[in-house]
């Protein structure tokens, strides 16, 4: 279970949080890329072996997006979201 | 086991949701409100209205039920400025009291957040889970006071019954 980090709340629950997903590269011109850049910016999700940054919803809380860095080797929040 | 507590459903209260800016917001409705909370999930009170800071720019407002007409026709949900929002949210949650000398246990099979007084203060309010629900959460003199979406209402009376069986 994660303790996690709300800039409004404080440490919460991580059952009070849906999770959002990785990180993934900003949107890119699709005009100004090849398409397998384009299908690669559209189908490939970070999944590293170490810190990837994950957004979470507190949707049982104050509502609030935030991004956290994880470490999926230890489950660890090693970087909080600004203000937390 | 049982617990050495009393669990009451409560009637309507009138509500208001505020959204904006909170200068704006003050600006608006500031002389229908109480004081404007300073803490991030914390309350004050003016009277009967109790006024709790839920959110980033985000607040509700809650009163007697007797007060919702005086209180819509001062705060204006339908006219106010285009750039904050005030939605009269009565209807939407229903209230419950755990009261008693067990009433903190009570909660903690309730809710993961910490109530201990050490963490949780006096005139501290927040939204976290009650059994798993979306639930707003406070002190009141002698336990706790919480409130669910209106239709979960009857499943937390039974949640309650068979936790205090
Ligand atoms: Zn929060």
């Amino acid at each position: 279970m994660l303790k996690i980090p709300c800039p409004f709340c404080g440490g919460r629950n991580e059952s009070e949080f849906i999770f959002g997903g990785p990180v993934g590269a900003n949107r890119p011109d699709p005009n100004a890329v090849s398409d397998a850049e384009w299908v690669e910016y559209l189908t490939i999700v970070p999944n590293p072996l170490g810190p990837v940054q994950e957004k979470w919803w507190h949707a049982r809380g104050c509502g609030e997006w935030l991004t956290i860095w994880r470490d999926t080797r230890t489950h660890d929040i090693v970087e909080g979201p600004d203000g937390a | 086991m049982s617990y050495d507590v009393q669990i009451k459903r409560h009637g309507l209260h009138a509500l208001f949701d505020l959204k904006g800016a909170a200068a704006d917001v003050w600006d608006w409705a500031g002389g229908t409100l109480p004081a404007q909370p300073e803490r991030p999930n914390s309350r004050t009170v003016k009277g009967e209205l109790d006024l709790f800071y839920i959110g980033r720019n985000h607040w509700i407002l809650r009163a007697p039920i007797e007060q919702e007409e005086a209180l819509a026709a001062a705060l204006k949900p339908v006219d106010c400025r285009p750039d904050i929002s005030i939605v009269l949210v009565s209807d939407t949650l229903t209230f419950f009291t755990v009261i008693g000398p067990q009433a903190a246990d009570v909660m903690a099979v309730a809710s993961p957040l910490d109530l201990h007084p050490r963490q949780f203060a006096e005139d501290a309010v927040t939204y976290t889970e009650i059994f798993g629900l979306k639930a707003l959460v406070q002190c009141c003199g002698g336990g706790f006071e919480f409130a669910v979406e209106q239709s979960f209402g009857n499943l937390v009376v039974d949640y309650l019954a068979r936790t205090t069986a």
